[in-house]
Parts: C-alpha cells; sequence; structure tokens
C-alpha cells in the first residue's frame, strides 16, 4: 500500500482557491518532489496531508490515515508524520536540546532525551546543545527543525522549503541531510520551487500550479544525443537501447549499450552523423512545458 | 501533555526576566503604597486625620482610632487583592496564542499530536500559578505589615481568608480563560491583552467606589461574587476552547 494517496485534494480560503484536484501517491521509500511557483498551493497540500488543514474536496490516506473533506487528519495522524514547516518554529529562551525535547514529548517520542541527542549528534549540533535558539545560525535552526521532523520516527517526512532563505554552505549540508535519509529510505515529500533540488533528491515529482498539472518522473540517466544529416528509421537500434525517440533530424537515446557500440551501429545502418553528445532531460524544461500548458484556456 | 507544555511555559517565564518583573512590580506596589501609608497616619499624622478617616469609612475597633483606620484599610484595601489574580494571569495568557502565531511556533505546535484542550489547559495553569503565588505572597506581605504596623493581629479575617484562598484562585480562572479566549481570536498579542485587561474595569470600579466611602462591600457581596465567577469560568474555559480554531489560527 502506498504510504500517500491524495484524490482530488482542493482547499479554499475566504471562497480563493489555494488548490484544487491534487491526485498523486507516494509509495514507501520513496523521496517525492512538490513542484511549484509560490503561491501555487504546495504548503496548503502539505498542510492538508500533515493533518494540520482540512481539505473542502476529496480525500487522503496518509500513513494508514484517512483525510477526508471538512475533516483534517487527526492526532493519530499528526503522530505518525514528521512535518518541517516553513519556519523553524523554536522557542528563542529554550536552548536547542531544551527546544527538541520539548518536541519529542509533544511528539510522544519514545526516550525523548536519548532521542534527541542523538539527532543532535547526528546533525552535527551536539556541541551547540545548551546554546539558546536565538544563538543559533540559521542553517543550524535549519537542521534542529529537521531533527524535530524526525524525533519520533515517523513513517512519513513532509519537509516545506527546506532550504529556502539559507546560504549556500547551509544549503548543501541540508541537502546532503535529506539526500541521508532517502538512502535510509524515508518515505518524504519535499516541497519546494526549486528544480535542481527535486533533481537531485527526488524519484518523481507533482508540479503544482493552482491544481496539480501532472506527475513527473525524474529521469538521472544521460540521454545519447545524436544530431543526424539525414532522416533515418532507427529500428533496428531498439536492442541496443532502453529508449529511443526521433525528433526531426536528432535522435534521443537512452543507451543499453556502450557509446561506441551504437554509433558503429548506426553508421552500419547507414545513418549518417553529425555530432554526439550526452544530454540531460531537464526538469526546467518538462515544468515550463507543463506551466504554460496549464495557463492555456 | 498538560504537564509537558505547563514545563516548557514556565521555564520561558523563568528566562524572562522583563516579563517577571513586570508581573511582579504591581503586586509589591499593591502592598508596599497602602503599608507605608497606614504606617504614616499611625506615626506621623495627626489625630484629626486618624478621627476623620473613622468617619469616612465608619469603621471602630477595639485598639481605638489606629486600630479603625488599619481595619478600614484592610477591608477596603481587598478589592485589590482581587484584581492581581485577575490582571496577573492576563500578562502571561493574552501572549499564549498569539504570541505564538508571532513567532512562528504555533504551526510546530499545532502539528504534534496533542489536543487542544491540553495546549489550553497547560498554558492556562502556566499563567494561573505564578499569578496565584504572586497574590498569594502579597497577600501574606501585606497582612504581616498591617498587623506590624498596627501592633496587633487585624488581618488575615474571614474576608481577607476567602478573598484569596477562594475567590483569588477564581477570578484568576476568569482573568485566564477570559485572555486565553481573546487570544485565540485576537491575534495581535498587544491588542489580546488590552482588551482582556478590560475585564479588571469592574472590579476597579468597586474599589474606587469603596475608597471614596460609597458603598461598603461586605460577605454577601463576596459570595454572590464567588458563585458569579465559578460560574462564568465554566462558561468561559468552554468557549475558549470552542473558539480555539485550529485552521483559522494557521491560515489568517
Amino acid at each position: 500500500m502506498a504510504a500517500i494517496e491524495a484524490h482530488g485534494l482542493g482547499k479554499s480560503f475566504g471562497g480563493r482557491p489555494a488548490c484544487r484536484e491534487v491526485t498523486f501517491s507516494v509509495e514507501r521509500g520513496e523521496v517525492f518532489g512538490l513542484l511549484g511557483p509560490n503561491g501555487a498551493g504546495k504548503t496548503t497540500t502539505l498542510r492538508m496531508l500533515a493533518g494540520l488543514l482540512a481539505p473542502d474536496a476529496g480525500r487522503a490516506r496518509v500513513a494508514g490515515c484517512e483525510i477526508l473533506a471538512g475533516r483534517a487528519g487527526g492526532p493519530e495522524l499528526r503522530a505518525r508524520v514528521g512535518l518541517l514547516t516553513e519556519a523553524p518554529g523554536f522557542y528563542d529562551r529554550l536552548t536547542a536540546r531544551e527546544n527538541l525535547v520539548h518536541f519529542a514529548r509533544l511528539q510522544r517520542a519514545r526516550e525523548p532525551e536519548r532521542k534527541s541527542d542523538a539527532l543532535l549528534d547526528r546533525f552535527g549540533l551536539a556541541e551547540h546543545a545548551d546554546r539558546l535558539f536565538a544563538e543559533l545560525s540559521r542553517g543550524m535552526k535549519q537542521k534542529l527543525a529537521i531533527a524535530r521532523a524526525l524525533v519520533h520516527d515517523p513513517e512519513v517526512v513532509l519537509l516545506d522549503e527546506p532550504t529556502v532563505g539559507l546560504d549556500p554552505e547551509a544549503t548543501r549540508e541540508v541537502r546532503s541531510l535529506v539526500a541521508e535519509l532517502a538512502a535510509e529510505h524515508a518515505t518524504i515529500v519535499l516541497c519546494t520551487h526549486h528544480l535542481d533540488e527535486v533533481e537531485r533528491l527526488c524519484s518523481r515529482a507533482a508540479f503544482i500550479a493552482g491544481r496539480l498539472v501532472a506527475v513527473h518522473e525524474i529521469r538521472r540517466e544521460t540521454l545519447l544525443r545524436i544530431e543526424l544529416a539525414a532522416p533515418f528509421q532507427p529500428d533496428g537500434l531498439r536492442a541496443l537501447c532502453h529508449s529511443l525517440e526521433l525528433k526531426g533530424s536528432t535522435l534521443l537515446i537512452e543507451p543499453r549499450a556502450a557509446v561506441p557500440e551504437i554509433v558503429a551501429a548506426l553508421v552500419r545502418a547507414g545513418a549518417r552523423i553529425e555530432a554526439v553528445t550526452p544530454h540531460r532531460d531537464p526538469l526546467e524544461d518538462a515544468w515550463l512545458q507543463l506551466l504554460a500548458e496549464a495557463r492555456e484556456p | 501533555m498538560i504537564a509537558v507544555i505547563l514545563r516548557k511555559e514556565l521555564l520561558e517565564l523563568r528566562r524572562s526576566p522583563v516579563l517577571l518583573l513586570s508581573m511582579v512590580s504591581l503586586p509589591a506596589t499593591v502592598v508596599a503604597v497602602p503599608v507605608a501609608l497606614l504606617a504614616w497616619l499611625v506615626h506621623a499624622a495627626p489625630e484629626q486625620a486618624l478621627l476623620f478617616v473613622q468617619d469616612v469609612y465608619g469603621d471602630r475597633a477595639p485598639g481605638g482610632a489606629m486600630a479603625g483606620v488599619a481595619a478600614s484599610l484592610a477591608r477596603n484595601w481587598l478589592p485589590m487583592f482581587l484584581v492581581l489574580p485577575i490582571f496577573l494571569p492576563i500578562l502571561l495568557a493574552a501572549q499564549s496564542i498569539g504570541g505564538e502565531r508571532e513567532r512562528r511556533t504555533l504551526e510546530p505546535l499545532l502539528a504534534t499530536p496533542v489536543a487542544t484542550s491540553s495546549i489550553i489547559l497547560g498554558k492556562s495553569l502556566a499563567a494561573l500559578l505564578p499569578a496565584l503565588a504572586l497574590t498569594w505572597v502579597a497577600a501574606a506581605l501585606f497582612c504581616l505589615g498591617v498587623d506590624a504596623v498596627a501592633g496587633q493581629v487585624l488581618l488575615p479575617d474571614s474576608a481577607w481568608l476567602f478573598g484569596t484562598l477562594v475567590l483569588s484562585p477564581l477570578l484568576a480562572l476568569f482573568g485566564n480563560a477570559t485572555a486565553v479566549a481573546v487570544s485565540s481570536r485576537v491575534l495581535d498579542p498587544r491588542a489580546a491583552q488590552n482588551l482582556s485587561a478590560m475585564t479588571v474595569v469592574p472590579l476597579l470600579a468597586l474599589l474606587v467606589f469603596q475608597l471614596a466611602g460609597r458603598i461598603a462591600l461586605g460577605p454577601r457581596f463576596y459570595f454572590a461574587l464567588a458563585a458569579g465567577v465559578a460560574l462564568a469560568d465554566v462558561a468561559l474555559i468552554a468557549v475558549a476552547v470552542r473558539l480555539f480554531d485550529r485552521e483559522r489560527l494557521l491560515t489568517n
């Protein structure tokens, strides 16, 4: 069973729709991206999945808990979900450790002190554990917030803009933390407007622009772009490729065999090759195309 | 969960010297000013001044004019010790929800499995307990001060005991529940504090009328007040829980 299944989720504020028709599913152990421009409804979607807001329409199942139209998820759901909120949201007059232990207790974590210490250690915050939260750097605050999202061993982790407002060094640290979690097969929904973040970390991403536009599979493999001097039927090449796409005189190949072998096969088949270059399928292209389609009347 | 919230709130309060000072300054004034005034009346004021005070308030005590003045002060100043337990929790409780929202700690708090009633009770206790402790310490110091100046044990009498032990907690609950309810709807903590502070106006008015010698509040009044406030407390707590709209707090 999928960790998250959302069907037609919609939410309006004061008659103004924040998001609608949001449908996607996230498998256990998958890192799933929620992409969209500012104000597209990503945070609203995440808040519905975290049991903070009740959807106006649709339904969802998160970590086995039901969310129905007009009824937000209850305490059971909130105990199974770890949410990284947009702002770190800690108490300035409490130390990093006191803050984390406080939320661990609220989240009914087992052995809250021990668990908090372990996370502080893991996230490189142990030596800052007794500093007041207000004295921590922005990056440390964000890492502490991620630690809070994990302190109760949630089944699903929802990360809302984990790198927003961070300097490049802190951004890199936070991204590597998320990558570590992904490597441990945590189920993560990563909400962001940074395409490169999704490209690096996610296996699939939902594009949201007021409504769900599409769910896109992230391709990390480098494709082979072959420019041909004349039209050519590449059917004989299929055995050497995972996928093959001909766009005019450009052949896009996801190779199964080595590049010289593919080139040799093409030449043998009579193709006239002008150039062979590596090609990545940039998410940005797909995103811009989907956005343009979404804006069409 | 209530204990977890209470512990955090008290820890934050302990580390807020300005807030603590503002909470202590009012009870300190309420104790120091009347005791100093009484000491001046007893030791430095002419006999006619004592007799004038006696005539205004009509109190007679076996110890003579000075004891009569002390009895007047004790009786007339009691409402001020009923204002304290309403006002002090407001200083904390009015910040409770709106303050969390302003500091952006509300969303992480609401994302935990903690029930609304636990949040409200935890925050209410964190406002009530320090306020009651301060009120009781201030009342004890006032009684000791009056007795020391009068040279005899005048306080606490039955009205004072009833006022501080029964009425004070009920009024503290009233002030707190009002502040939490207002704080749940009025999201600006300063506005919430100002609005909540309006609840002390009726008691202050009674105090002014009593000090002016226009009314004399007796046991019947205090019993009626206790019954009324107890009923209001139950209603206000229910209203505070109902007004705590998670979605509205997050999205408005």
